[in-house]
């Protein structure tokens, strides 16, 4: 369903538990500019949770979220609130 | 097992150590223990017809109480197993990770240090000045079921995932050598010091090191002595210290020796400070006027003993917050 998504950067996080994937990922959306994509692989459930909340909290976008059991994959577009690679 | 003053080389110089004169071979031999005791000094000006004396703890090698528990922390590490090719990781607001950090270093040890956003600019530049790695963050970060210890919370998995079997996390807020430090070498130091006569002791709940550790032993001495607990508002600006209205208690805090807990908030705290600075001539961070403020508030007749947990040297971006135009020209 996300073949079609413009992915600018993959940060794996397979095999951390959160709330590190949460962690690393706000580090590079930090520095992405707006409107670039983050394609982040998680290994724990939390992260379908923390994840999508991350995501309202920072004010970026969730273009997709694919729960393939054991693997969880989100596409973050960096929101244009923060200014970019300034948040 | 050996510990770090047995592990410290020979020195290559015709001179050895010799404490009389003050003079060392390593930095770890000016470890604090019941021979060798930071100062105990008495307040004079600031609250008159008290008997208060501060323990200067920032005169310990790496500056801070936090020097005791980094080092017992350390060594409770290697008597468990060998430290060779491990790294460390702690939460720590600052003391903790600077002396830590120092004495990894001595040991060639890698470290990465979580620390809270809030904590001034000049221990996170301190902390990679030793070289350790510096992740900051905030209390809540975890958008969900947030732990409010944002840095406990990232050491801990950090520690957890895959990868952390490199890690050796001493976890300062559950360790019982946190409270050990204290038991076997603050709290002995405080009775001989004060010859016994030691009525009330005063320190900061933070990792609760020290007031579980110190009360413990001072009441095994004389079960009438007053152990007391300060506590900072919420949103408190006080590093090293917790509110346990939005932070977790920690582990080894022992409630069966405390016998009252006085909550400062950061304007009392502030002027008080500014006050053994301008009256006492005393350096100290911010959260010994909290513990000054609650000595002062409580009044009690007889000997007191607070704890001063660090200088004052780290904390001047907080400090500017609070005076204003004070010490500018007025033209």
């Amino acid at each position: 369903m996300n073949d079609t998504i413009v992915v600018d950067e993959t940060l794996d996080t397979s095999g951390l538990l959160c709330p590190l994937p949460v962690y690393k990922a706000g580090l590079i959306l930090n520095r992405l500019e707006t409107g670039k994509v983050l394609h982040l692989i998680t290994t724990d459930p939390g992260s379908l949770e923390d994840i999508p909340a991350l995501a309202r909290q920072r004010g970026d976008q969730l273009l997709g979220l694919e729960n393939k059991g054991t693997t969880q994959l989100f596409w973050l577009k960096k929101g244009p609130t923060q200014g970019d690679g300034k948040k | 097992m050996t510990t770090y003053l047995e592990r410290i080389p020979q020195p290559a110089s015709v001179l050895g150590t010799d404490r009389n004169v003050r003079r060392y071979h390593d930095i770890r031999q000016l470890l604090p223990d019941v021979h060798q005791p930071t100062p105990l000094v008495r307040l004079n000006h600031i609250a008159p017809g008290l008997d208060i004396y501060l323990k200067l703890e920032w005169l310990n090698p790496f500056g801070s109480v936090k020097d005791r528990a980094a080092s017992y922390l350390l060594e409770g590490l290697a008597s468990r197993g060998s430290l060779h090719g491990k790294q460390l990781v702690e939460a720590s607001s600052g003391n903790t990770a600077i002396a830590l950090a120092a004495l990894a270093a001595l040991e060639g040890l890698p470290i990465t240090i979580t620390i809270p956003d809030g904590v001034p600019q000049e221990k996170k530049v301190l902390l990679r000045m030793l070289g350790a790695e510096v992740w900051e963050t905030p209390d809540d970060l975890c958008p969900v079921d947030s732990p409010r210890d944002g840095a406990i919370a990232l050491a801990r998995s950090i520690a957890g995932s895959v990868g952390g079997e490199n890690f050796l996390w001493p976890d300062q807020y559950s360790n019982p050598d946190n409270v050990r430090a204290h038991y076997e070498t603050t709290g002995p130091e405080i009775w001989r010091q004060t010859e016994g006569r030691v009525q009330t002791f005063v320190a900061g709940f933070g990792t609760c090191g020290t007031v579980s550790g110190v009360g413990r032993f001072l009441k095994e001495q004389d079960r009438n002595i007053r152990i007391v607990a300060v506590e900072p508002q919420k949103g408190h600006r006080l590093p090293g210290m917790k509110s346990f209205a939005e932070a977790r208690e920690p582990d080894i805090l022992d409630r069966s020796v405390i016998d009252q807990v006085v909550r400062v908030d950061d304007d009392l705290a502030y002027s008080v400070t500014k006050r053994l600075y301008r009256e006492e001539g005393l350096i100290v961070g911010p959260s010994t006027g909290a513990i000054v403020a609650a000595a002062t508030g409580l009044a009690e007749p007889g000997l007191t003993v607070g704890i001063s947990p660090d200088s004052g040297f780290k904390y001047a971006s907080f400090f500017v917050d609070h005076l204003g135009d004070e010490g500018l020209p007025q033209v």
